[in-house]
Order: structure tokens, then sequence, then C-alpha cells
């Protein structure tokens, strides 16, 4: 198989890696770059617990290729926090006890940090379509969507 | 002034707050370590495992040469490597299979290599030659005469003294109840109700699969990282079979991605153990995809549930005769204790003077039953809980005065013979009822959707051994900081908090100094049975209380015999030592390491603090195993309701949740927010088993084994409202008075949603799950 | 059956020919073992499932074209084959003009799968099941397609053969979908039957579009098809012949609907029975119409 050399920017820092056709950009995350933020909950773009921002939508990093990545910019779970400072998405969530076993909790996070940045002041309906694709067993949900109003809430404060 | 001593109520301490995760920052910045994220570096070698085909078949031969030769692949062994059984109440399942696959998916050889990619290859290298042999796909065919025996070693398997296994037959445990008379009291009975219920298979669907993964050293030594809420049971049950001693083996585990019972005992752990042993001092990751993770790890069984009922025209209930098939899988060695509760607690949260039980585990060519939450619960109340509903309906008595004229009270007599503790089951009815606007109608949305309301009960108490423990250590540090070591797991319940909260409020201290973390270690963590049964809090709890008290009074003699005043006067209040006599206060920093220095340089008292504590039950007595009665069957119980509102659309069937309420008798709420989070974790979850989950299984293969076609609630089918109620009625030998939440919140969800669906559209949806073709197809019977 | 799903995907080489001619030349020259692919959540999916096992994956996404996003007034709608459902959903000219399809794509799976998945690939993928076909039908889409022989056009009418079975041949690379100016005041709705109450994959989905047509007998033209209920995308022709031919009333709408339930194939599978599709093909088709007849009487 075939390596690709890929440069592309990842939480805003550049990084060149050689990567083999059948890599994903969630192996190459996990495995190549350590960033074990991201997880792997089902490799079929069905649960979102892969789920990063990819030039600036999110994605389920298990169905994009990481040589399909050259060039482009790469947010995780990981870049959320600014200076430890935490983003609002991140801070609701825990303020608002949607939160419990956290494996879903980063691909939730992405989620929605690209759906305020897209629609800074969703309705709950817009909440729950933009986040139907992040599977949660055990909050059931309803803690997670007041989260992201709540961080929406904040937003629009500062 | 001196500061007059304070009551136990007024020291300010977290017991009741509603405090944050001590472990949520580090899961929302992606720093929290799960056990797929934990570095092995290059020596690290994947494994994959050889399944069957067939649900049962001889294993005739297995030529695994060429898979060995494949280059990058280490390892490769079968069950001709591994000779011991393995099993938490029953040995009856080899870590690799010998002579026969009983079910699809059944582990028959297992490869290690350089990538998972090489052992994937090596498998289909492997060859194996099967004798198919007749399957059994039903428990009460397993149960039958007719079926051909799927453990004819069954006789000699070992087994704890608690289940009645039947050799000779399919049948692995047999729970049998008779109390009163039966016979007569159907005499006496104004309404009778019989009727059965099909539960499906469903999958626990963790979000993160199971993970091990295991190194064994050259002196034999194992170590075996892994999602897991067991970790101690792990170590033993491997150790047993593996015929090593159990402190030879350290499992270490990370925060868990989910377990909800399927991530106890074990289940694929061993497989990573026994492969490690022949690449001895190389790790060896064992991942489950998610499509093996429906199928091969643990499932919920099924169950074909018979309830005949019957009461008088009051509508007190005077005779109950269940019949319970479980449907256990290839192995019931963790099932057959779900057979078992689901026995002893067989009437539901009511009082019943005449019952007859009887409750098999059987052998089925089906993937492996085990823990989930609810152990039992959920899949018997999901029939009971309808008939009830229709039972009152019968006599004519409202469904909520029926459940509430009958429920356990308080100093009554459960179906076992012991004396149900104190309970607010009936406030749990009445305030779900009430909650949820019951007996009024609400119009319905639009001319094709019908409205109704339903509600259920429940009760569960924690299944386990009689001598289940839990133990736990409290470390003062220099800083003031107090590192509290627990053997419970957090899985996301909020294990790690709660036993902060304790540990803080025993000792004294701000729960901001309190650090309860993982990874669990059996080498360093104090012994815990499991993270399983609603018993962390109650159990764990009391062990970490009693480590705290324990803390404390070390620190109070020292800082007595420091003062020279008498401890009685002295107290622990938000991290300092205070005497209420002379006014005298000192931090706890320093002195609890370094000890406190006696006067003018002669000398220093006290030292390094560490406080013990442990917590096991001594009062669980057997049951006489024809009558299944005896004086204490278990701990106690949890109790609580549910009512739903739902709404059903006659075009296409969908029943769609608009709200729940659901109320429990925690006893007390240490943690009332995280209460409230279980509350309506648990009722999705319910909501999801009830509105779309099934293993669909066909001649032992499962059709669905992935998220396309296994489907779990998402965000839009969260209803918009959920209420969670919380009632705190004591529990004697609880911390605080507090009892266990974590599984019960999904248990009376099904049958509450059935009964709003009947009272929506008049017809009893029955066995779950309450698709829109099956409620679509009850409503138009001509089209079927 | 997904029980033998790998753990990742299988190998393969990744190709990103810089043009389309490199494209079809190189796939033309390897039928067997090559094939274009967009986003990839069909394709991957499959590799790791083991049912298919291409040797070359052959990225056509910046290929010269491919991100066309055009709307005109006397051309239509031209929507290159890599716009993802996410912006042609949320696009104003295909809300404004096109909203049966922009309702469509917002039906499919998750917004995160909606950022990769496109039009294009959900019409080749040609599932039964692919929830933009029957907008696109209904609206006569035409495939604009790079071949070894140059550019073509193919309309989608017809374009279907089976599950996962087109027309294309090998070499060609659909590079766009035209949709002409739509009917003027039309109105649509796409109802989707699935399990969840959305994200999923149908059990049946019901594409209406309706327009007035002076040359119909009835005024008006209806466009129909379902999702799900047989091999391939199936447009209820009997069911939209007979609104065109006979008065638009309620009793009219329920024979169409039987005449659509009719026209079903559907099969038993583990989402749904075929006596239930068939079933839904019928209730679902009478509300998508109900609905549609609605709106284009003032409503």
């Amino acid at each position: 198989m075939a390596t690709h050399r890929i440069t592309l920017t990842i939480n805003g820092s550049t990084e060149q890696l050689d990567v083999p056709s059948n890599l994903t950009l969630l192996q190459m995350l996990r495995e190549k770059l350590a960033l074990t933020g991201t997880k792997n909950g089902c490799m079929a773009g069905e649960c979102g617990a892969c789920t990063v921002i990819l030039n600036g939508e999110p994605v389920n990093s298990c169905m994009v290729l990481a040589a399909e990545c050259d060039g482009a910019d790469v947010r995780t779970v990981e870049g959320l926090a600014k200076d430890g400072v935490l983003d609002p998405v991140q801070e609701a969530i825990i303020d608002r006890g949607g939160v419990q076993c956290g494996f879903c909790t980063p691909g939730v996070l992405m989620s929605s940090r690209a759906l305020l940045d897209r629609n800074p002041r969703p309705s709950d309906e817009q909440i729950r379509e933009a986040l139907l694709g992040n599977l949660c067993r055990c909050t059931g949900y309803l803690r997670i969507i007041d989260a992201v109003q709540e961080a929406a809430r904040r937003s629009a404060a500062l | 002034m001196a500061p007059s001593k304070l009551t136990p109520d007024q020291i300010p301490h977290p017991i009741g707050d509603n405090v944050h995760r001590v472990d949520a920052r580090e899961k929302v910045t992606g720093a929290a370590v799960f056990a797929d994220d934990i570095q092995f570096g290059p020596g690290l070698l994947f494994a994959r495992i050889k399944r069957s085909p067939h649900p049962h078949a001889l294993i005739k031969k297995i030529d695994v040469s060429k898979a060995r030769a494949l280059p990058g692949v280490k390892a490769v062994v079968t069950g001709d490597d591994f000779t011991g059984y393995i099993g938490l109440y029953l040995h009856d399942r080899y870590i690799f299979c010998r002579d026969r696959v009983r079910y699809v998916g059944d582990p028959v050889a297992g490869v290690a290599a350089v990538s998972e990619e090489v052992a994937e290859r090596a498998l289909d290298l492997i060859e194996v030659e099967y004798e198919p042999l007749p399957g059994v796909f039903d428990p009460e065919y397993g149960a039958s005469p007719e079926a051909p025996l799927l453990h004819p070693n069954l006789g000699h398997y070992e087994y704890v003294n608690f289940i009645f296994p039947e050799p000779g037959t399919n049948i692995s445990n047999h729970f049998k109840l008779r109390k009163g008379d039966v016979t007569a009291a159907w005499g006496e009975c104004a309404a009778i109700i019989e009727r059965t219920y099909h539960i499906p298979h469903i999958q626990h669907v963790p979000i993160e699969p199971h993970i091990a993964v295991a190194k064994v050293d050259d002196d034999g030594k194992v170590s075996l990282w892994g999602s897991s809420q067991s970790p101690f049971a792990q170590r033993s049950l491997i150790a047993h079979s593996l015929g090593i001693s159990p402190s030879d083996v350290q499992v270490i585990a990370p925060f868990v991605g989910g377990g909800f019972g399927c991530k106890a005992g074990v289940s694929m752990e061993a497989l990573a153990v026994a492969i490690a042993t022949k690449v001895r001092g190389r790790p060896v990751k064992l991942r489950l995809t998610r499509e093996e993770e429906f199928f091969c790890a643990f499932v919920r069984q099924g169950v074909t549930t018979h309830f005949k009922m019957g009461c008088d025209r009051d509508g007190r209930l005077l005779a109950m005769e269940n019949k319970y098939y479980w449907d256990g899988g290839a192995y019931t060695e963790y099932g057959v204790n779900i057979t078992r509760a689901a026995g002893y607690s067989c009437t539901g949260p009511y009082n019943v003077p005449n019952v007859n039980a009887d409750s098999y585990c059987v052998y089925t060519n089906h993937p492996v039953g085990g823990p989930m939450r609810g152990f039992g619960m959920p899949e018997i109340h999901a029939g009971l809980e309808q008939c009830i509903d229709e039972l009152a309906e019968q006599v004519g008595v409202d469904r909520v005065a029926f459940r509430k004229l009958n429920c356990i009270k308080t100093n009554e007599t459960v179906v076992t013979g012991m004396t149900m503790h104190a309970t607010g089951l009936e406030q749990c009815i009445t305030r779900a009822a009430e909650a949820i606007g019951w007996g009024k109608k609400e119009p319905s949305s639009g001319p094709n959707k019908r409205r109704g309301k339903g509600i259920a009960v429940m009760w569960k108490a924690p299944a386990m051994p009689p001598n289940a423990g839990s133990s736990a250590q409290v470390r003062l540090n220099e800083d003031g900081t107090v590192t509290v070591k627990v053997g419970g797991q957090e899985i996301g319940q909020g294990s790690f908090t709660v036993a902060a909260q304790m540990a803080a409020a025993a000792l004294g201290v701000p729960y901001d100094w309190v650090r309860v973390t993982g990874p669990l270690d059996t080498d360093t963590s104090p012994y815990e049975w499991q993270t399983v049964a609603s018993r962390l809090t109650w159990s764990m709890g009391n062990a970490v209380a009693a480590a705290a008290r324990d803390a404390r009074q070390q620190i109070l003699e020292n800082v007595a015999k420091a003062w020279d005043e008498s401890v009685e006067n002295l107290d622990i209040v938000d991290g300092n030592v205070i005497s209420y006599k002379s006014e005298e206060s000192m931090s706890l920093k320093n002195i609890v390491i370094y000890g406190i220095p006696k006067p003018n340089d002669q000398g220093w008292t006290g030292g390094p603090v560490v406080g013990r504590g442990n917590f096991m039950p001594t009062y669980v007595t057997g049951l006489d195993p024809e009558t299944g009665q005896g004086p204490r069957a278990v701990v106690h119980y949890t109790t609580g309701a549910q009512a739903v509102e739902v709404e059903v659309d006659t075009d296409t069937g969908r029943v769609e949740v608009l709200r729940g309420v659901t109320v429990f008798d925690v006893g007390k709420a240490i943690n009332p927010d995280m209460v409230r989070a279980q509350m309506e974790g648990g009722f999705v979850q319910g909501v999801s088993t009830a509105l779309f989950e099934a293993l669909q299984i066909k001649e032992g293969v499962v059709q669905n084994p992935s998220f396309v076609d296994y489907r779990i609630a998402t965000s839009v089918d969260a209803p918009v409202e959920i209420e969670a109620n919380i009632v705190e009625v004591a529990q004697d030998d609880g911390p605080w008075g507090a009892r266990g939440i974590g599984e019960h919140p999904m248990v009376p969800t099904i049958p509450a949603i059935a009964n709003a669906i009947y009272d929506a559209i008049g017809l009893r949806p029955g066995s779950p799950p309450f698709t829109s073709e099956k409620i679509y197809l009850l409503m138009n019977p001509d089209k079927g | 059956m997904s029980i033998h799903a790998h753990p990742a995907l299988p190998e393969f080489e990744y190709l990103r020919p810089a043009t389309l001619a490199e494209a079809s030349e190189f796939l033309a020259g390897h039928p067997e073992e090559a094939r274009p692919f967009l986003g990839g959540t069909d394709v991957f999916v499959r590799m790791r499932d083991g049912f298919s096992n291409p040797r070359y994956l052959v990225d056509v996404k910046c290929l010269s074209g491919m991100d066309t996003f055009r709307f005109d007034p006397h051309e239509g709608l031209t929507l290159g084959a890599a716009v993802s459902m996410n912006r042609t959903a949320a696009s104003p000219e295909v809300m404004a003009h096109y909203p049966l399809l922009a309702e469509a794509c917002r039906s499919v799976a998750s917004y995160q799968l909606r950022t990769r998945a496109t039009v294009a690939g959900n019409i080749c993928n040609a599932s039964p099941a692919g929830d933009t076909i029957g907008a696109c039908l209904a609206y006569d889409g035409v495939l604009q397609i790079h071949g070894v022989d140059g550019f073509c056009q193919q309309s989608l009418a017809g374009f279907f053969l089976g599950p996962g079975k087109t027309k294309l041949r090998p070499g060609d690379v659909v590079t766009g979908v035209r949709l002409p100016p739509p009917p003027k005041d039309a109105a649509g709705v796409y109802l989707k039957l699935g399990r969840n109450r959305q994200g999923d994959l149908s059990i049946v989905g019901v594409s209406v579009l309706g327009y007035t047509d002076p040359a119909a007998p009835s005024g008006y033209r209806f466009r129909i098809t379902l999702a799900s209920v047989a091999p391939v995308p199936l447009v209820a022709g009997e069911a939209e012949a007979y609104l065109s031919a006979n008065q638009v009333t309620a009793e009219a709408i329920c024979k169409a609907a039987d005449l659509a339930a009719a026209a079903c194939s559907p099969i038993d599978d583990v989402r749904g029975s075929a006596l239930y599709r068939r079933e839904m093909a019928r209730n679902l088709t009478r509300k998508g119409l109900e609905q549609v007849w609605h709106s284009l009487n003032g409503a």
C-alpha cells in the first residue's frame, strides 16, 4: 500500500505525516498522534463518538481517510479549551450534569461547538437535530440539550 | 466565645449537595483515560478471535498451522491450551471452546499479531471442521425432555450453594417458591388474569465497546488492563481458571465508557489473558468491534414469562402463579443469578399472600446472557405490571388505587417471608400519579393521534452473594487533601463523586479537599466485590464512611493527646480540628503526615493518618430450595414508580413518549442532581428498550448486530420533559440512610408505556418492543 | 451480514487523479478493481463489512466542476457532485426553489454524515432507500456524467436498474445533478417513516411534489416516489396518472394511495414486514398527497 504525505493543521498546530491509504482520520488522531480524546465507538459513522470538526464542519472521523486530509484544518476536543480556560460548551455540560461515563462527551462537544458556530441561538429542536448523530446511553440527552442552550446563552452574554 | 457543639445537621457537609462531579473536567477536555487510550508502546500486540459460525456444533478439527506461519503472527491458541472452567456462580464455560461450540460467536481460537489487520487476516487462515448439531432456540423447548442437551456435564460443574441446577437437563438453575395455598386462593378470586409475554434479547450498548489488554510476564504474573466494572472479580475468576493465585493477577481498570452490567464478571477479558500467556512479556490488546459487541460479550437474556394472578372484588391481590423461562444462552455462569433474583422478587412490589413461582434458567444456543441494568426486574415487570393494570380494570378499581392498595408497605411480609423495611413506595405512586395528571385526559395533537397515560411500579434488591463486601481507605495528605481509595468503579453513575462527598462529610473536610480517582488497581485499591447491583452508594459508601470515621478518630485521638483534652470535646469542621471546650483550632494540614510536636521540643506524637473501613452485610440468609422462604432474602429493596404520557399515531402506529415522571425512594440522596440524572438516563434507556430494541435472532444468528439495525434512542427520541422526583425514607443501614438507584429507573418503563398505549388506543401491546409496526397491526388486525 | 465486519478498512490504494480524463481512463481501465468515491459514507461501511473490496478508491471530489453550485432561473440548479447534503439543504436557492430536495437532504442520517454525504453519491449508491432520489426524480433531475467518451447527460428516469445497480458504465464519473427550473408554485413533502423519530433509514419513504398543470385534465400534476418498497426507488406512475386524469378529491387521493401501494413489491426484512410496508406506502402516500393538496390550495 502506498503512503501519502499529508500536511494539516490540528488544533492550530501544523503536523506532517505519512499515512497509508486505509488509515482513517480517527485512527490517525488516536494512533499516530496520541490524541485519544476522540473516541472509537463503531467505525461505521453511526455513533458519533469520533466527531471532530474538519474544515469548519463536524464529521465522523471514522468515515474520513487521513489521506484525504492534506491541507485540512482539524479541531478535536483537545483543542476546545484555550490556555486552560474551558469553552462554554464544556463548562455548560459540566454545570448541567450532562456528563456521566464521558465516552460520548468529546463527540457531543464537537457537534455542539460546530452547531453554535453556525447557529448561535438554536432552538431545542435544532439542538436535538444537530446532535442526533451522537449516541449517548447514560444521560437521556435532556441535560445535554440544556447544556447547549446554556452555552448559547453564556456566549451571547459575552 | 467557645463554639457550641454543633449537631450533625448543623455541621456543613456535602451530603445532599449537588456538587460537581470529581471527574467532569477531565472528561470534557478529552484527558480522561479509557482503556483504549492507554499507550503501551511499540511492543503492543493485537488480538483477534476466531468465532464459531454455528449455534451448536462439535469441533472435529482445528488447523492453525497456516495462521501461525503468517508473518507478523506471534501466537495462535485454541481450547487445547486452556483446560480450566471459568464462571462467577457456576463453572460452565471454557475460555476457548474445547470440544463444542454453543453459540454463533463462541471463541474457538485466538491470534496475537503485530497489528489488528494481520491478526484479522490470520483468522481466515485458521481452518475449523465442525459437525453441526441440532440447536435449542427457545427456553421452554430447551427445558423440555425433547431438547438436545447442551451441557451434558452439568452434573459435574462447580456452583455456589444458592443455585439449583438440574443435571440431565438444560436447566442450570431452578428457583422454586411455594407460599400459602394458591389453589384455594383462586377460588376466592373475583377476577383472574393469565398472560404470557416474550421479552426479547437486548444488548447494553455501551458507547465504549469491550476492550482488554493483557500481559503475562516470564514469571507468570498477569497484568490486565480493561474496561471493567469488576476488577477484583476478574482477578479471581481468571486466576482460578488458569490455575494461578489471584495475587499473581493484577487488574487495572480506568474509566468505563458505559457498563450497564456488560462489563461485570468476565466476558472477553480471559481471552486476552489466555493469548498473552503465549507471548510472554508483551502486552496483547483485544478489542471488540461494535458488531461483536452486540453478541459476543454479554447480552440481556430473553425470557418467556407466564403470569396468573387474581384478586378479590375489592381489588386485594390474593394469589399469583408465575413461571419464568429464561433464555440464558450458551453459558449461564452469571445468568443463573438473574433467574434466582427474578424468583425471589417474582411478585413485583406487592403484598401477595399466596404465591407459586418457578424461575428456570435454560441453556440455549443463543448469545451469553449476563447482568444488565435491572438484573431480571425489567424483564418480569414488563409483563407483570401490564397484568396488574388489566386486573385492576377487570374488577373496576382505578389502576393507581389498585397499586396503592396492594403495594408492599413497611413491616409487611414480602413473598419470601422477609419483613419489608421502611419504604416510601406508596408515596412514589401518589407523586407519580399526581405529576402526570392521572385522570385528566389531554387533547391529542391531531385527528390521527391518540393520547394516553400509564403508570407502573417496581422494586429491586441488590442481587449478590450474601457476603459481597466493600472496603475503603482514607489517606490524609500534608496539604490537607484527602485521598480516598476505593475498589468500586466509576462507570458514569458518579460513584467517585458520592464517595468523595461521604468521605468529606464523615471526616469533616470540605468536599473540594477530597480526591477519589482511578484507575482501580487490584494491587493497590481496596477490595470491592463488583460495581453492579446498585450497591456502591450503600455498601461502598458504608465502607468509605467507616474509613473516614476511622481516620477522624485517629486524628482526634492524636490531637486530644497533644491538647490534653478528651476526644468528646473535639471535632473536625471544615478541615480544622476544633475544641468545643478550649476554643483551640488546628488545621489538618501537616499534622496528618508529620504528627504534632510536643511542647519544648520533647518529641512528636501522632504520625501519618490512614483510615480504613469495610462493610459486608451479615444478615442475608439462605432460602429453602423447595419454598423459597427465608428470614432475610436480600439486604433491601429500592422501590419506585413511573408514569408516562404517550401519543400514538394511528396512520403509522408510531408511539411517541411525550412526558415521563419518575419517582424513587432512595433513602437519602447523597447528590440529588446525580440521582435525578440516573432517573432520567434510566428512563430514556427504558424508553429505548420499550420502543426500539430487540436482538433479532434467527436460528442462533443475530440479524441486526450493528447500529444500522439495532436502534437506540437518540436526542430526537428523548421526551420533551422528564420529571425526576426523589422520595427519602431512610434505609436503616445505609450511609445517611441511602440505598441504590442506578438500575431502578429503567425497570418500570416498558410497562408504564404499555399501560399508556392501552389508555390511548384501548389495546394492550403485550411483549416489547412496541415498534410502530407492532402497534399498527395491533390496531388493524384485519391487515395481518 | 455484518457479523463478519472487520475492525478496520482493508488495504487499498487511495488515488486522486488530477483531471476528469485521468479519472475516467483509470476507472475504465480497472473496471473490477477501481471505484470512484465522494463522501465514502456508503463505500467505507461496505468495505469494512466485507461486501466490497476494491483495490483502488478514486477520490473524485476535487475534480473540475464537482464543487459547482449554481442556480439560474432559466437553467435551473446545477449541483456539483461533491456538494454536501448539508450545504444543499441550507442553500437559500434550494430552499426557495427545490424545497422538497432540501427536506429530503435534512432527513438523511446525521449532521456529521451529511457533511460528507452528497446527493450525487446518494443517487449513484442506488439504494431503494435513497432519501434524495425521490425529490430529484420529481424535479426531473438530469445527471451530468464524464466518461471515457467525454461529457454526457443521463435522465434520472430509468437510471436505476436494481439495488445498487445503475446505468453507469466503467469510467463514468457523475460530475453533478442538474434540476431544471422547477414548476411554478409547486408544493412538496417527504414523509419518511423510520424507527427513530429522525435520522434512521426509511422503513418506507414517500416523496410527493404537486403543481398546476394546464395540460392535465385535473389541472394538476403530482410526482410520487416511494423509497424502500421495491428494488429501486419506485415512481408510482399509475397513481400519478390517476391524479392527472381525475379531479383531485379526497376519494381520488385515497384511490391514488391505493394504486401506489399496489405498485410496491416490498420485502420482509429486519426493519419491517412487506405487509406493513405496503400499508405505510398507502397511508403515507395519502398523507403526503393531502398535505401537498392542502398547500396548493392556499393554506
